[in-house]
């Protein structure tokens, strides 16, 4: 299903491509990130936006992290 | 010194990749298909496999053979990405590879794999490196050329590592069946077998002479293919382009004269836009049709001097298309610049050239700056646009470098 909403994310940054989300908070609810499945980056426009494919152990969760407005969203969910 | 090349093949790409993003698409029989309506099957994991279902077929003929398949839209950045990733692996044991398509690649590791411990070390380290990174299987086959590490590779398949020495290949390619060796298509397989030829060591046995009567200048090609021999270099540097083109099968058959020329406005912007970033100016501009019932033709324009501007493009195609009477609905349509010349020293020298080239810089300066797509041409703004399929022979650099979203 497709979201498209802005979200607020703990992650913690490491070199390139270690940019880890920890937990996220969605429809007034704290979501745990138990496992990152798959990660990878995109361009928007000159902006380079990084995408993790996230479980939270019931439902799958693309978030994706905009280097250029340092904004964090959730694209879509998959329970 | 004998050569040595690795090919790796990613096993079932798209769908590997789509089965380690989501933990409950695994070990289940997936098909990764495009975003539009009347999408096929662009790759099927192995449980897909083993029931027979194959890259090209229909959602609904798929789901005949499989009710409980599972369908998931491919997301081809996720792929771009991961082919660009790979990319990096690979350099670690060589300079010299070439990405072939987005799920194989060619590495000449001659000179380099005494470094690492051997051609067999360097295929286990990349498999390992895969599979760490990414979560998704390879495999990887070695041999003195590129068609016989693509032949270890492709008799090795899933997750396989095999290397075959050129002492070797003889005896593998004796019984071999010629529609098993790269670059063999159906249709000449099927030629071969009418002149008694089916396996490969018939194929090397074969007169030249006799080849070439029959297949022209590539019978000598086929027979040293039939021998395990193939002299083609690691393509290491992207060539010039020859071509720049796109084209697109519509959601619907349609034959609304307003809806066909806001598609070939679109393609019009899209190659006018990927000549430009490459610095292209092209001569010549085709259009390809597809009727309905699948009969497909194109019908070409030599313009009176070199263009890469969407309107001169859009104009050359529209003419092309006033010229034809269409006789049915239209299924496919598309559109291609040929004849191209790379960075040419001519300057527009008209105020209007001059002006409308400054416009599509500015368009393009923007697009680049905020995204693909941010400005757009009027007449196109009512359609919506869907995903493409990456085409076998993008690549992740240069003018064959293709974003689709």
């Amino acid at each position: 299903m497709r979201v498209g909403e802005h979200i607020s994310v703990i992650a913690s940054f490491g070199r390139p491509y270690r940019i880890r989300p920890v937990r996220f908070r969605w429809s007034g609810q704290i979501l745990e990130v138990r496992e990152i499945t798959y990660a990878w980056k995109t361009k928007q426009g000159i902006n380079d936006v990084y995408h993790f494919s996230v479980s939270d152990g019931t439902t799958m969760y693309e978030l994706a992290f905009d280097t250029g407005s340092l904004n964090w969203r959730l694209e879509s969910l998959e329970a | 010194m004998p050569r040595v090349i690795i090919c790796v093949d990613i096993d079932a790409f798209f769908a590997s990749v789509e089965q380690q993003a989501n933990p409950a698409l695994r070990g289940k029989p997936v098909c990764i298909i495009g975003s539009g309506g009347r999408t096929v099957i662009t790759t099927s994991s192995y449980e897909a496999r083993k029931y027979g279902i194959k890259t090209g077929m229909n959602i609904r003929e798929a789901k005949k053979i499989l009710p409980s398949i599972i369908f998931v839209i491919g997301d081809n950045e996720k792929y771009t990405h991961t082919c660009r990733e790979m990319e990096k692996i690979y350099a670690r044991f060589t300079p010299d590879l070439e990405i072939y398509s987005i799920d194989e690649a060619f590495l000449d590791i001659t000179t380099t794999h005494h470094l690492f411990g051997g051609p067999e070390a360097i295929g286990t380290a990349i498999k390992k490196s895969v599979k760490e990174m990414f979560g998704i299987n390879c495999t990887v086959g070695i041999g003195p050329n590129i068609l016989i590490a693509k032949l270890a590779s492709d008799i090795s398949k899933p997750d396989g590592l095999r290397q075959v020495r050129s002492q070797e290949a003889d005896a593998l390619l004796r019984d071999l069946p010629v529609k098993e060796l790269w670059g063999i298509g159906p249709k000449t397989a099927q030629r071969l077998a009418s002149l008694r030829i089916k396996t490969c060591g018939e194929l090397g046995r074969a007169p030249a002479s006799f080849l070439r009567d029959k297949f022209g200048i590539h019978g000598e090609t086929l027979k040293k293919m039939g021998m395990g021999i193939w002299e083609r270099p690691l393509q290491t540097i992207p060539e010039d382009a020859k071509s720049v083109g796109h084209s697109m099968t519509l959601p619907r058959d349609i034959h609304e004269r307003e809806e066909i020329e806001a598609y070939l406005l679109l393609l019009s912007e899209m190659i006018g836009r990927r000549a430009r970033k490459h610095r292209y100016m092209g001569k010549k501009i085709s259009l390809t049709i597809r009727y309905s019932d699948f009969e497909t033709f194109s019908r070409q324009t030599t313009l009176p001097r070199i263009t890469n501007d969407t309107h001169g493009i859009f104009q050359a195609s529209l003419n092309i298309l006033n010229s034809i009477r269409l006789r049915d609905k239209v299924r496919l349509l598309g559109v291609c610049l040929s004849c191209l010349i790379r960075d040419p020293l001519q300057i527009p020298l008209i105020t209007e050239d001059r002006k409308r080239s400054a416009v599509l810089h500015a368009v393009d300066t923007i697009n680049d700056r905020y995204g693909d797509f941010r400005i757009i041409w009027g007449s196109y703004l009512k359609h919506k646009r869907h995903s493409g399929v990456i085409s076998p022979s993008w690549k992740p650099s240069g003018v064959k470098n293709v974003h689709v979203k």
